[in-house]
């Protein structure tokens, strides 16, 4: 390399520079000197001449770095001064090439007297500046290539002036103080700032009156800090007249540029919503279920086909804990640490997301427009989170949020407070609406002399409709039956029916000496039944209401094992249709129509044999459904019928004739499922006997091993030798006969 | 028909098994003293005197001559079938787990426990001629289990192999010239607790605590069929005559007592072999089903419990009517 690379130096030296080098310097022992003596350049004129070994300092300046570095930490400052001397007195036109590479090298090695005078540790700089062969462009010289050309990656790391300004915020609306109390209000300060990360920097600027001008610079050290505290100290009220305005500092240059033509934003292009009523089109009105295994690991959506139920969604890790269906329907609500998603459409796409930590309980409004979500723990992070929540289902926004305090009523869909004003009860109790009017019933519990009372407020008026005082309460509670017509209330000994339809509202009242344990209204109607006793003593009585009398006894079941109430019974006639047994059962869930039942025994309650059944209303078992970790099976609710009375009227007359179609369809039904399960049963049956075919082959090709093994007796059947048989005569007594000389047995 | 009811164990029953021909039903308990009874009419024909411990597991050879019995006290007992006479007694480090006479019965095979710092091992012992010398014998072949001991066993009919079911769910097949493993499958979950043949031993189904049984096939050990249920299955047994399996289980013996008879689900469950699915159920033990088995002619079947009984139910002519549809 290095010849050829001399050898075009020489060659090229008069066209290029217009000069000869007559001399060359080398260091005698090199292959370059050879060659270039041989290669006589300029054909004698003049013949290039060879100073051997001037000196290693020219040596050094073609070989920078080693050595010279080391000998100049060596030497002492006269002797470079020296060397660097020799080299400078050499130059004569003919040596312009060497000479600006020595003179380089001079530069640098004056740099370097100056900085080692005070710095010899600077040397690794130089070595790595000595490297550098002569980069300086030629005068004249126009760099064609752009700087972001060559080192754009680099370029972008190149600080800004605003670098490091992303982390500053500006706090607005700081009280101004005076020089005496500044050191208090940094103290506020920073503890309002200082939770969202570490800061670095902060400045009050002050007036020259040493007053602090309400507004402070805070910097973080990170801008996600930054950002963080904007988001949450923002309108954040220090006290009833200051109110902070943070802002990120780099906010200001952003609002600075805003261009001063305004493009309209593009209209969103509509995005159609999946039909969220599809189910209810189902040609055969068969209703969902949902069901969750073990803790949410799966939730898998079955229609309730005939004959087998059918699945619709599997999923894993759906939910967190468990799942609930909006009151019509139309929403599976599932559980997460973060909050609640909700789920609808025809795939069970997620409709919206309700963030709120750590949520463990949620109801929807009756019409499926709102959502409340209840969060009793909080969120440890962040303090400001309030533990109810109140979210518009169809944006997905949050309405309101408030911790649980006495009850307050709020209007919808302002969710202002009623009236403006709280309704102020002492020590209220609990509160139920009644299912169809504007009503609350609520009980207050004795408290001193004041007797407990349940009352009955008309909204929006604030009416008190009813009050009953009761004495002796321990606890109380209400029961209003679907339709809103009658109200129980349930004390420890009483049960009393207010009559919601008749004037005044008159009370009745039960007596049952025996601890009730449950009760249910009949859906619609005027039945209500209770189980009351003490197990294993646990009677079940039905009662009818009347107007204007006293609940009749109707029905009294006595020694039930039981501890919930469900409507089992023909209320009519009170035949118990059917008595079966779920061991253990957990839950009981009508379907929509009324026509199946499931019970299930939930993983919740006891660890084994988990699982659900499907029963029909007579309580024939259709389906039993043993799964491990079962923990929770819900229908899915079916809005009100959208038929008017007269058509329902109507179909209800035409019963009959509607009944052979249906009977014929569940026929082909169950004669396709039989047909299906026969031809997958000959399938197996057809395989099996193939595989068996070649194994009975093989058997049948060992017989004489086998025959070896057992003294050629052939005991492949029982019966398959008779020669080698002893006969041998057993007598056995047979029981309840005398004769003993009974029946012979030959083994 | 009502079952005959074998009450001659005082507790809980391991095995039961009949003879080749059937007329007798042998039945081992954990009472030390295996017992023997006709099978036609449940009278008891002998006892087999002489275990200090509970005996797990016991085989008749094909000629019922020979009687051989395994026990907790760390011994195997050859019996003389006729007399009920002790032949022969090995001695062995830990409880016998497991044992079977060979097709030819020329030999026999024993499994020790891995316990008491020993490990699992299955010995072949050579029992053409047996008296007093048999327990000084070295074994034909001694095969030490590095894995999970062996819980049940299989002899195949040529005397070529056996079949090891251990206590992981692993099925090993052992070559008896060469002493090394065959194959391996791991099909179950938990502990095989029986393994029986069909009838001329070309398949055989597994009983587990892992709420299955599975049929396989011998040679290669491929799974062919899975019967589930929602209990510990202790013990499977296949028809020689219809393609009906029956399973025996139930909850574990030491979960019994929190559970009524009604939960515990003691029953036999009978399952069509092809189809998978379950077609009958026989009730009456009062404990979880320890051990099935079919009479070698089909017509019943008797089962062991925990509650110590041993019941031979024989079929109904509805059982025999009864057809699947395919």
């Amino acid at each position: 390399m290095e010849v050829d690379s001399v050898k075009e130096v020489f060659q090229r030296s008069e066209e290029k520079h217009n000069v000869k080098y007559a001399q060359y310097i080398g260091d005698g022992d090199n292959k370059t000197s050879k060659a270039t003596l041989d290669l006589d350049p300029y054909n004698n004129d003049p013949k290039v001449m060879k100073k051997e070994r001037v000196g290693h300092v020219e040596k050094n300046a073609w070989e920078p770095g080693s050595v010279m570095r080391r000998k100049q930490t060596r030497d002492s400052g006269e002797e470079r001064a020296l060397k660097c001397s020799v080299i400078c007195a050499r130059p004569t036109r003919r040596f312009t090439f060497l000479f600006t590479r020595v003179k380089m090298a001079k530069k640098k090695v004056d740099d370097k007297n100056s900085q080692n005078d005070d710095n010899t540790k600077n040397d690794g700089d130089l070595s790595s500046n000595d490297e550098e062969p002569n980069f300086s462009d030629p005068e004249g010289f126009v760099d064609d290539i752009t700087d972001e050309e060559l080192l754009g990656d680099i370029l972008k790391q190149k600080p800004k002036e605003t670098d490091g300004v992303e982390s500053v915020i500006l706090v607005d609306g700081v009280p101004q103080v005076g020089p005496n109390r500044i050191e208090k209000l940094k103290s506020v300060i920073n503890k309002i700032f200082v939770k969202f990360g570490n800061i670095v920097n902060e400045y009050y600027p002050v007036t020259p009156e040493g007053h602090t001008k309400g507004y402070i610079f805070i910097e973080y050290s990170s801008p996600v800090h930054a950002a963080e505290a904007v988001k949450l100290t923002n309108n954040f009220k220090l006290d009833k007249q200051h109110t902070f305005q943070v802002n990120l500092f780099t906010d200001f240059a952003k609002y600075e540029q805003i261009p001063i033509k305004w493009d309209p934003p593009e209209p969103q292009p509509y995005q159609g919503q999946a039909d969220l009523h599809y189910y209810l089109l189902e040609p055969d009105a068969y209703d969902q279920f949902g069901v969750v295994t073990a803790q949410g690991q799966s939730v898998q959506i079955w229609q309730n086909t005939q004959p087998d139920p059918t699945t619709v969604e599997d999923r894993n890790n759906w939910t967190q804990t468990y799942i609930k269906w909006s009151p019509l329907g139309t929403y599976l609500a599932t559980f997460h640490k973060q909050g609640i998603a909700l789920w609808a459409g025809p795939n069970f796409s997620q409709y919206k997301r309700f963030s709120h930590t750590g949520v463990q309980f949620i109801d929807f409004s009756p019409c499926e427009k709102y959502l409340v979500t209840y969060s009793p723990q909080g969120d440890p992070h962040n303090p400001d989170l309030k533990r109810i929540i109140i979210w518009d289902i169809r944006t997905g926004l949050e309405k309101r949020s408030f911790n649980p305090e006495a009850p307050l009523l709020y209007e919808t869909p302002s969710f202002g407070l009623l009236d403006k004003k709280s309704i102020k009860i002492n020590g209220i109790r609990d509160f139920n609406w009644s299912p169809t009017d504007n009503v609350v019933a609520y009980w207050v519990a004795e408290d001193k002399d004041v007797p407990a009372s349940v009352t009955l407020l008309e909204l929006p008026n604030r009416n008190e409709i009813r009050k009953k005082n009761l004495f002796n309460v321990a606890d109380c509670k209400i029961h209003w039956q679907k339709s809103g017509d009658y109200l129980c209330v349930k004390v420890d000994r009483y049960s009393k029916i207010f009559h919601m339809r008749e004037k005044q509202i008159p009370v009745d009242s039960v007596e049952c000496k025996e601890p009730i344990q449950a009760f249910a209204w009949e859906p619609v109607g005027y039945k209500f039944a209770m189980i009351h006793g003490e197990s294993p003593n646990i009677n079940v009585s039905f009662y009818e209401v009347r107007v204007g009398q006293a609940p009749i006894l109707l029905k009294k079941f006595e020694k039930r094992a039981c501890n919930h109430l469900f409507w089992f019974v023909d209320t009519h006639e009170f035949l118990v249709m059917n008595t079966t047994d779920h061991y253990q059962m957990s839950d009981v869930e009508w379907d929509p129509t009324g026509r199946y039942v499931i019970t299930g025994v939930s993983f919740w309650k006891t660890k084994v044999d988990t699982g659900y059944w499907i029963w029909s209303f007579q309580g024939k078992i259709l389906k039993r459904i043993n799964l491990e970790k079962f923990a929770q099976i819900l229908w899915r609710p079916r809005p009100p019928t959208l038929l008017s009375e007269e058509k329902q009227k109507e179909i209800k007359k035409n019963l009959k004739k509607y009944y052979p179609q249906f009977e014929s369809k569940d026929r082909m039904r169950q004669s396709k499922a039989s047909k299906e399960l026969i031809e997958k049963r000959a399938a197996l049956m057809e395989k099996f006997q193939s595989y068996r075919e070649q194994r009975i082959k093989e058997y049948l090709e060992n017989k004489p091993r086998r025959l070896a093994l057992r003294n050629n007796v052939d005991t492949d059947e029982l019966d398959a030798d008779t020669e080698n048989v002893e006969e041998e005569i057993v007598e056995f007594f047979i029981k309840g006969r005398n004769n003993p000389s009974g029946l012979g047995h030959s083994g | 028909m009502k079952p005959i009811l074998l009450h001659g164990h005082e507790r809980a029953i391991t095995q039961i098994k009949y003879n080749r021909e059937g007329d007798l039903l042998f039945s081992a308990s954990k009472d030390n003293k295996p017992n023997v009874w006709y099978s036609l009419n449940g009278e008891r024909l002998g006892t087999f005197n002489g275990h200090q411990g509970a005996v797990w597991c016991i085989d008749v050879d094909w000629t019922t001559t020979k009687f051989i019995s395994g026990a907790g006290d760390n011994t195997c007992k050859l019996w003389d079938c006729e007399t009920g006479k002790e032949i022969g007694n090995i001695t062995t480090a830990s409880s016998v787990r497991t044992c079977m006479f060979s097709y030819s019965a020329n030999m026999a095979v024993y499994t020790t426990d891995k316990a008491m710092k020993q490990p699992c091992e299955i010995f072949i012992i050579d029992t053409r001629t047996i008296d007093d010398s048999v327990g000084h014998q070295d074994p034909i072949l001694r095969i030490p289990i590095k894995g999970a001991r062996v819980s049940s066993i299989l002899w195949d009919n040529l005397d070529e192999m056996v079949i090891t079911g251990h206590e992981n769910g692993e099925i090993t097949q052992w070559d008896l010239k060469t002493g090394k493993q065959i194959n391996s499958v791991k099909e179950h979950d938990n502990i095989i607790s029986d393994m029986q043949w069909n009838k001329d031993g070309s398949m055989f189904i597994t009983a587990s605590k892992d709420h299955t049984a599975k049929l396989f096939d011998a040679e290669d050990l491929l799974l062919l069929k899975t019967y589930k249920t929602d209990r510990p299955v202790n013990s499977a047994s296949i028809s020689p005559i219809f393609e009906h399996v029956v399973l025996g289980g139930g909850q574990d013996a030491m979960d019994v007592t929190t559970t009524s008879t009604r939960v515990g689900k003691f029953d036999s469950r009978f399952f069509h072999m092809v189809f998978e699915e379950e077609f009958g159920r026989v009730k009456g033990h009062f404990g979880p089903i320890n051990s099935v088995a079919f009479h070698p002619d089909g017509k019943s079947y008797s089962s062991g419990g925990e509650d110590g009984y041993v019941r031979v139910h024989t079929f109904d002519s509805s059982y025999f009517e009864y057809n699947f549809d395919y």
